[in-house]
């Protein structure tokens, strides 16, 4: 991320969680935070306890980010923002927390004609390949509950629909046919089948060094006789250094219900 | 191919529990920020860095960043990290820490380091790679941290030993590891049964080390990477000096090491200025150091322990001060001392009360005030040291003194308070390891050590990265005593100064006759005559130069290959 995407970045998410901008200069911008984000980012349960207790006037912090220290104006005081800072992993942290669960519909522009719409199930995750190092694969996927059509990319195709968490007038959403417990495993079967398909040359060469080291290992204690708790020590780790796994994990998902024309 | 996956469960759960209660549901915009962060976040490759991305104040040096993509992606993880001094391999060490933490495959850390620099790799550590390192204070740590910063001495106690083993750490780090070269000692036993992922030992020295102390190294990082012990000793001789003589283990062993030389990095260093000054005693010192000299020819007592006579010249040479304190612990140790070794001892001490001044603290005096900036004064005895700290006040300049045997938190504080506050800091021996002054750039060597290793550690303190100007070395010598030799002979004569660490390593494993100091003390103590003297130093000296001239027939050869 640039520093500019970065800025960018702070004022969608502060705007998103409503909280306003106070300021927004060359390289900076200065937010009040609203209740819900101060006790996420602020770190300070015993404030609110105490305020819930005593039933006080909340003061949520106001926060300055400096996303640029090249053009910030220098009497700006505040938090500098870059892709390795902590606050920005922070707020990165929240954002995936605060919106893993969503339920959207298409807002059509059909008018007041009668108009269905199709339930899909989204599944954004990471595909994680690891052994002593690690790469990993993003995947979103979407899968029509109705007729069970799958589709790659699922989160580009949305980005050109508009949508609403309410109902429009004049539509109705069809009930799925596949449950949405088994269109889980549908996508989770057919991840794995895509995996199972992949190159894993990775594996088989972390294996091989495993194996290696497991050797030597082997012969340095062969000397050895008794029971040694330090080899059991080092095969374990030489078993968490090398043993390949993949790993899915989600970042979030939900239903949408599209039209007809929408796919 | 079959490679177990694992399915995240929780999220699904969680899912259909919302599904049922119809919500609540996220936000939109804040569901695509999520999935751009991740896309942002997510690594497509096996290889590369990621963390200088992460590390905006931080520039890097070349060999910082190869290192750390050699340990990485060919090592896996497992390394000695060999720098020579000054060369910034806490930085690489923090880069390996750093890309594994953002690649997510370690979490807990073990930073091991000697005491007096815990504080420092914390606060490295947060401020230079934003990692959350918390020196350990309190036993809760061990389990409520991730990453720790403590003391070998401290983890291998109970009841934190214990705790340290229920832990599963991914990663250790270990500093100063050359200290792990004895394979009898508790700390080495302690970290052999630590479980080490993955894991960086730091070492500033392992090339002069025997083959043994090598092997012992290996074998902590990667046990059996060198065979079983009965097959490595088979192989190679125990006591053999250099790895250099066999090239098949000396491949072995770089496999798992990595060591950058100054000369190969490219960085242009400030320099080293070295002005030895000669002093002349008051002649009340001069009849005090020659009494001393005049017990070598003398009494029965003295044959028994020509140690305590070198010892007591060297301190004739820095203080009255430490000679008394010798003198009067000779006393008190011997049991049933004679009528004369007493006598001899009274008669001394009267000698010692008889010397009022002292030469050398005038010039060191005379030099702060001219250098009129920061200077640390380095001298191998206590009582000197506490002398030159009064006298100093005496004269209206701040110091403040450093030892070895301080607390963690006093050495910080002591170092903070000479930064912030004092004009000078007195160290004693011990106090030359483990504490970085680049900010001040003179130092005086009150009194030499006859340690050539000891005397590079103490430069080393402040000719480090970071050093932005020339260095000055101020040598002071007695003339016409023992002091002069060991500076012409030793120090002239290798050109020690001048040299940098690197070539010193070599010159001294090429030496194939152990230490140096002991030679020094069989030369200046057991010979009968001048004459003596000189054919033995001129043996030593004519043994330097060969290890000299091998050293550059290597450099020369190692040039061709490349």
């Amino acid at each position: 991320m640039q520093q500019l995407e970065i800025h960018n970045f702070l004022i969608r998410y502060f705007q998103a969680n409503e909280c306003a901008i106070t300021e927004n200069g060359p390289g900076y911008l200065t937010v009040q935070l609203s209740i819900e984000l101060d006790k996420e980012l602020m770190n300070r349960p015993f404030y609110w306890h105490y305020l819930e207790k005593t039933g006080g006037i909340a003061n949520p912090m106001k926060l300055t980010f400096i996303t640029n220290t090249q053009i910030a104006p220098e009497k700006i005081k505040g938090e500098t923002i870059h892709f390795g800072s902590p606050r920005l992993h922070q707020i990165f942290q929240t954002t995936k927390k605060l919106a893993s669960y969503i339920r959207l519909y298409e807002n059509h522009l059909n008018g007041n004609q009668q108009t269905p719409l199709m339930p899909w199930l989204c599944m954004n995750v990471k595909i994680s390949y690891q052994c002593d190092r690690k790469r990993d694969i993003y995947k979103s996927i979407g899968l029509q509950l109705i007729n069970g059509q799958m589709v790659e990319d699922f989160d580009e195709l949305l980005q050109n629909v508009q949508l609403t968490p309410k109902i429009p007038d004049y539509s109705f959403t069809l009930s799925p046919l596949v449950k949405p417990k088994s269109g889980l495993s549908r996508i989770e079967n057919y991840l794995k089948a895509i995996i199972e398909g992949d190159d894993h040359s990775w594996a088989e060469d972390a294996r091989k060094r495993w194996e290696q080291d497991l050797k030597l290992l082997d012969h340095f204690y062969e000397d050895i006789e008794e029971e040694n708790e330090s080899y059991e020590t080092e095969k374990k780790a030489l078993r968490d250094q090398y043993e390949p796994k993949i790993n899915i994990s989600f970042i979030n998902g939900g239903l949408f219900y599209l039209t007809d024309q929408a796919v | 191919m079959t490679v177990q996956i694992e399915f995240d469960s929780s999220w699904q759960d969680e899912f259909l529990h919302r599904i049922e209660n119809d919500g609540p549901w996220g936000n939109w915009e804040l569901f695509k920020l999520a999935v751009g962060v991740e896309k942002n976040l997510i690594i497509p490759e096996f290889e590369g860095l990621q963390a200088p991305k992460h590390l905006p104040n931080l520039t890097p040096l070349p060999h910082q960043l190869e290192t750390a993509k050699q340990v990485i992606e060919n090592m896996n993880g497992k390394a000695i990290l060999a720098d020579e001094v000054g060369l910034g391999k806490t930085i690489e060490a923090g880069l390996i820490l750093k890309e594994y933490m953002i690649r997510g495959l370690v979490k807990k850390v073990l930073i091991l380091v000697p005491a007096s620099l815990v504080t420092q790799w914390s606060y490295e550590l947060n401020s230079k790679f934003f990692i959350p390192a918390v020196s350990q204070r309190k036993s809760y740590v061990w389990e409520q941290c991730d990453v720790v910063v403590s003391s070998i001495d401290t983890a291998k106690r109970d009841p934190h030993r214990d705790i340290i083993y229920k832990q599963d750490y991914d990663l250790i780090i270990i500093d100063e590891a050359h200290k792990l070269k004895n394979n009898k000692t508790k700390n080495y036993e302690f970290v052999q049964n630590l479980k080490k992922k993955f894991c960086l030992l730091l070492t500033a020295t392992p090339i002069q080390n025997r083959i043994e102390e090598i092997f012992n190294l290996v074998s902590l990082l990667k046990p059996g990477h060198l065979g079983s012990e009965t097959t490595f000793f088979d192989k190679y001789k125990r006591d053999a000096r250099s790895l250099n003589d066999n090239e098949h283990l000396k491949e072995l062993v770089n496999k798992v090491m990595i060591r950058n030389r100054r000369a190969d990095t490219g960085i242009e260093w400030t320099k080293r200025q070295v002005e030895t000054i000669a002093i002349e005693f008051t002649p009340e010192e001069r009849k005090l150091y020659d009494a001393i000299t005049d017990l070598k020819s003398e009494g029965d007592w003295v044959q028994t322990s020509a140690f305590s006579v070198m010892t007591l010249q060297r301190e004739a040479c820095s203080s009255r001060e430490s000679v008394f304190y010798t003198l009067k612990n000779m006393l008190q140790k011997k049991e049933n001392p004679t009528k004369v070794y007493e006598d001899q001892i009274q008669s001394l001490i009267t000698k010692v009360e008889a010397v009022q001044t002292n030469s050398k603290a005038e010039k060191t005096l005379e030099l702060i005030q001219k250098i009129n900036d920061k200077v640390i004064i380095f001298t191998e005895y206590r009582a000197t040291q506490m002398y030159l700290q009064w006298y100093l006040k005496q004269h209206g300049i701040s110091s403040v003194p450093f030892r070895g045997g301080f607390k963690r938190g006093k050495k910080d504080w002591m170092r903070e308070l000479f930064q912030k506050h004092a004009q000078v800091l007195i160290a004693t021996e011990a106090g030359g390891e483990g504490i970085n002054l680049q900010f001040c750039n003179h130092i005086i060597n009150f009194d030499l050590p006859w340690n050539p290793m000891k005397l590079e550690q103490r430069i080393g303190r402040i000719h480090r990265l970071g050093q932005e100007k020339d260095v000055m070395i101020y040598n002071f010598a007695i003339k016409n005593t023992v002091e002069e030799h060991i500076l012409k002979l030793l120090y002239e004569k290798i050109e020690l100064f001048e040299k940098v660490i690197g070539d010193l390593d070599d010159i001294l494993t090429k030496l194939d006759f152990g230490n140096i100091e002991d030679h020094l003390i069989d030369i200046f103590g057991q010979s009968c005559s001048e004459g003596e003297m000189r054919i033995k130093m001129e043996n030593l000296t004519s043994m330097i130069d060969l290890a000299k001239d091998m050293q550059k027939e290597d450099s020369h050869a190692a040039a061709g290959n490349s």
